[in-house]
């Protein structure tokens, strides 16, 4: 049989405890259980990859027979897959502010519970919030001899309103999580905003679509960010010519005086220690004053791209790792909130994110914001609803002319290959030159 | 102790501190074989096994789940104590065995979950894809079985098998994207081949769109643009909890003509397809449901928890993903109604699917997304690319009146439905 030519073996046990309170109503909280475990190996060509439930990782004999058997599976590969040398290294994992398995189930439904119902004001018809909380242990050894083992916790929670009057219906939402501990302490302020937000949108007016100078808050900005940049920086789209920065390193593909970072060693919601393949995380400056300098690598991305940094594998528990984002961001410029919003004139102030997605091949990309205002010389005026915005890539760079001073980081979720994993974006306020609103209205 | 002796272990020392006790196990395997760089890149095999417990006690039910058998006490206990916290509701019990008459398939047992098997489906991708000039970059071949039990101290003991054949492809030429898929538990309904010609196509034939105007225009979307749309917001609005919760634009509008009357919706459990089942992911018996007949909304579809909490009966519409809790879904959803003869004459821009579905608000309705693969069509064939652009709407308003429904019924995971025309509709150009 044909050899391995590397082999590693990734496993995760942990524990997920939710809470779901729905007006008022309990209706589940409790912790499930899961340990799963990846083989890969690289045979004479490409990957074989097991997935496993609860593999004894000390079992030398267990451990031979699952590279054998995937040994087996890389045989019918044909893509010719090599693995450059990269630094190893684990990073501390901050330590906890409160461990969240020091506090018992019941006080964290009744401080979730708080946060609910500080939702629950006049007009509000539906509430519900939702705790997430997951430690997983990981261990991780590769053929090669390297070996690590750390914890990583994460604990989080969401909060929807819903408000209605005369049929017509509007929802206000807020989350936060961390991976530095407990985190349902005194977040009423939280629920009380989501409330808020859903009541005022019952007299907001629908978007009118067209293209405008638009300004994008730090929420918004860093999935512009996310979706923008970030994907079509990763080398594995990258390698495979599913991206539009393919062979652009060192092309001005943005404003002057605009970086952009992913960096998983951040004490974000996207941290990591060290990254799925073992490989030491730093941070990696996709672009530098307005010029491709990195694409975020793996191993193997990093040996069959080049012009990056390799620490960017990640991986959900029982999946195999993929090139990923962690902690991404726009770093400040100059320019304070008020100065963006007269410079805008006339235009529209977007807040806040329902998320949004990409198509990095054809380069073109969709984000949504929760609500928004008119801008009319330079004065913020009526709130707007249901406002999304899409652009293209390649250009859509170009038409920051404002970077403001005050970035901040917000938690959230990003799903590729059908993988889910923590990350974190974040951006200062941004103004946009020429975006494409796509509202309904007129 | 595994399988029906680990099942019957759980439920009897779980009753002796229940009320009830319910077990749902799956065991599956799946191998899948990846496409990189325009060939077989990688090739995956996979064996899952989860336990899911729930036990009610005084009308609190509880939950936890495991993916290991040895600590199958551990997750009961974490069952009980989940419960011992859940807010007490009014509950009537876990089903009790029933008579199932029906018949259901969604297993094909000719299926070989082999990687040379799924190795050889990426083959015939490829040759499909080889008939444009296009570049690969990304797709393959998963092919899976799952076996999945039931049982409640109640009596119920059920099990079934499943098995899912899943194809796709990704194709580029210069910056115009193609990506094409399809699914069925059964082998024969899968050409791989042609799901490769169809990805490769599409990206050739939209290089070189022309730019549209802002406005108002007739589109066709694709039973997968549509998908996309409907999947967000519909589902939803159908679901008991979420109409009792009143967040359902639907909740208060039974009986009433609430879509065009050319539109039925319906979940056919009995139907091949990929949610085929005899029974729910409680163990109730399935059974049709009309939601929309013609236009009229008929039903909202509940589990048992959302039933029993208020008066209303279980329509066996629970499902699980992964190894979560059940909740209500449903099993295979049709779109259905009067198709149009004949594609008119007009020009109409049809959309092959869209970016940025899921951030649709399903409470309102609203969507405003970006279109992927938009053309002008003329009397019913596509003539010309379009670049890009933005389409903005709501589901509910989109509905209640349609252009019609075309002859091209395809399944997108658990929905079955035709491209949808519909008038007037806002395009947003760049």
């Amino acid at each position: 049989m044909a050899e391995a030519r590397y082999y590693d073996i990734r496993c995760v046990e942990g524990e997920i405890t939710l809470i779901d309170i729905d007006n008022g109503v309990v209706e589940s909280a409790g912790t499930s259980y899961f340990d799963r475990a990846v083989v890969r190996v690289l045979g004479p060509k490409g990957w074989g990859i097991l997935t496993r439930d609860h593999v004894d990782i000390d079992s030398k004999r267990e451990r031979d027979a699952l590279v054998e058997e995937a040994t087996r599976l890389a045989a019918v590969t044909e893509d010719q897959v090599d693995i450059a040398d990269a630094p190893r290294g684990l990073l501390p994992v901050p330590s906890l502010d409160e461990d969240p398995r020091d506090v018992d189930l019941e006080e964290k439904t009744r401080l979730l519970a708080g946060i609910e119902d500080a939702a629950r004001i006049p007009e509000v018809v539906n509430t519900r919030a939702r705790y997430t909380e997951g430690i997983d242990s990981i261990r991780f050894l590769d053929s090669s001899g390297n070996e690590y083992s750390y914890e990583a916790v994460r604990s989080g929670f969401s909060v929807l309103a819903i408000a209605s009057r005369n049929g017509v219906m509007q929802m206000g939402s807020e989350r936060d999580h961390v991976t530095t501990g407990f985190n349902l302490r005194d977040k009423q302020d939280l629920g009380r905003k989501a409330g808020e937000v859903a009541v005022s949108l019952l007299d907001a007016k629908l978007a009118k679509g067209g293209v405008m100078r638009a300004v994008l808050d730090p929420e918004l900005a860093g999935v512009f960010t996310h979706e923008a940049v970030g994907h079509a920086s990763e080398g594995d789209l990258v390698r495979e010519g599913a991206s539009v920065l393919e062979g652009r390193i060192g092309e001005q593909i943005g404003c002057e005086g605009l970086v952009i970072v992913d960096d998983p060693s951040l004490p974000e919601f996207g941290f990591i220690p060290v990254d799925a393949e073992g490989v030491a995380v730093r941070r990696t400056e996709i672009i530098r004053n307005g010029i491709l300098t990195s694409y975020l690598h793996n191993r193997e991305t990093l040996a069959a791209v080049g012009n990056g940094v390799p620490g960017h594998a990640r991986a959900e528990h029982g999946a195999p790792p993929i090139v990923r984002m962690s902690n991404t961001f726009i770093e400040n410029g100059d320019a304070t909130y008020d100065e963006i919003l007269s410079e805008c004139k006339n235009g529209i102030l977007l807040i806040g994110s329902r998320g949004g997605q990409v198509d990095p091949g054809r380069g073109v990309f969709q984000f949504s914001a929760e609500y928004g205002y008119l801008v009319e010389d330079g004065e913020i005026t009526d709130m707007v609803r249901d406002v999304s915005l899409s652009g293209e890539i390649l250009s859509t760079l170009h038409d920051i002319i404002l970077l403001g001073n005050d970035r901040k980081m917000n938690p959230g979720y990003c799903g590729k290959g059908g993988q889910v994993v923590p990350v974190s974006d974040g951006a200062p306020h941004l103004l946009l030159e020429k975006a494409t609103v796509g509202g309904r209205g007129i | 102790m595994n399988g029906d002796d680990l099942i019957e272990r759980v439920l009897r020392v779980g009753e002796r501190q229940a009320d009830e006790v319910e077990v749902f196990c799956t065991r599956g395997q799946s191998v899948s074989a990846g496409i990189k760089k325009g060939i077989l890149g990688i090739a995956e095999e996979s064996e899952t096994w989860n336990m899911a417990i729930r036990v009610v006690k005084d009308g609190q039910i509880g939950f936890s789940s495991t993916g290991d058998p040895d600590r199958w006490k551990e997750c009961l206990n974490a069952a009980l104590a989940s419960g011992r916290i859940a807010t007490p509701q009014e509950w009537g019990g876990f089903p009790k065995p029933a008579d199932i008459a029906a018949t259901a398939s969604s297993a094909d047992p000719d299926l070989v979950v082999g990687i040379e098997e799924a190795a050889g489906m990426v083959v015939d991708l490829l040759s499909g894809a080889a008939e444009h000039p296009v570049e690969v970059i990304g797709g393959g071949a998963d092919l899976a079985r799952v076996n999945l039990e039931i049982a409640n101290t109640g009596g119920v003991f059920y099990d079934m098998n499943r098995t899912a054949v899943a194809v796709s492809l990704e194709a580029i030429r210069e910056q115009s994207t193609g990506y094409e898929f399809d699914a069925s538990p059964f082998l024969d309904e899968i050409d791989a081949r042609s799901v490769g010609e169809a990805a490769a196509s599409l990206a050739a034939r939209s290089c070189g769109g022309s730019d549209i105007e802002t406005g108002r225009y007739d589109i066709i979307l694709s039973p997968i643009a549509a998908a996309s749309i409907l999947g967000q917001v519909l589902l939803p609005a159908i679901s008991g909890r979420n109409v009792k919760a009143g967040r359902s634009f639907l909740a208060d509008k039974l009986g009433e003509q609430v879509f065009d009357e050319h539109l039925s919706i319906y979940d056919d459990p009995f139907a091949p397809g990929p949610g085929s089942t005899t029974w729910d992911a409680e163990g109730v018996p399935t059974r049709r449901l009309v939601f929309v007949q013609q236009g009229v909304l008929q039903q909202f579809a509940y589990d048992l928890k959302t039933g029993y909490r208020y008066g209303e009966e279980s329509t066996g519409s629970a499902v699980r993903s992964g190894s979560g809790e059940p909740g209500i879904g449903v099993h295979n959803l049709f779109i259905d109604g009067p198709r149009i003869k004949d594609a008119g004459e007009e020009r109409v821009v049809w959309i092959h699917d869209v970016v940025g579905a899921h951030t649709a608000n399903p409470f309102s309705g609203d969507f405003s997304v970006e279109i992927s693969n938009p053309f002008w069509m003329e009397g019913g064939r596509p003539v010309k690319p379009i670049r890009t652009a933005m389409f903005a709407g709501n589901v509910f308003e989109m509905l209640r009146e349609i252009g019609g429904l075309g002859k091209d019924d395809r399944r997108v995971g658990r929905l079955t439905l035709p491209s949808i025309l519909l008038n007037k509709q806002q395009i947003i150009g760049k």
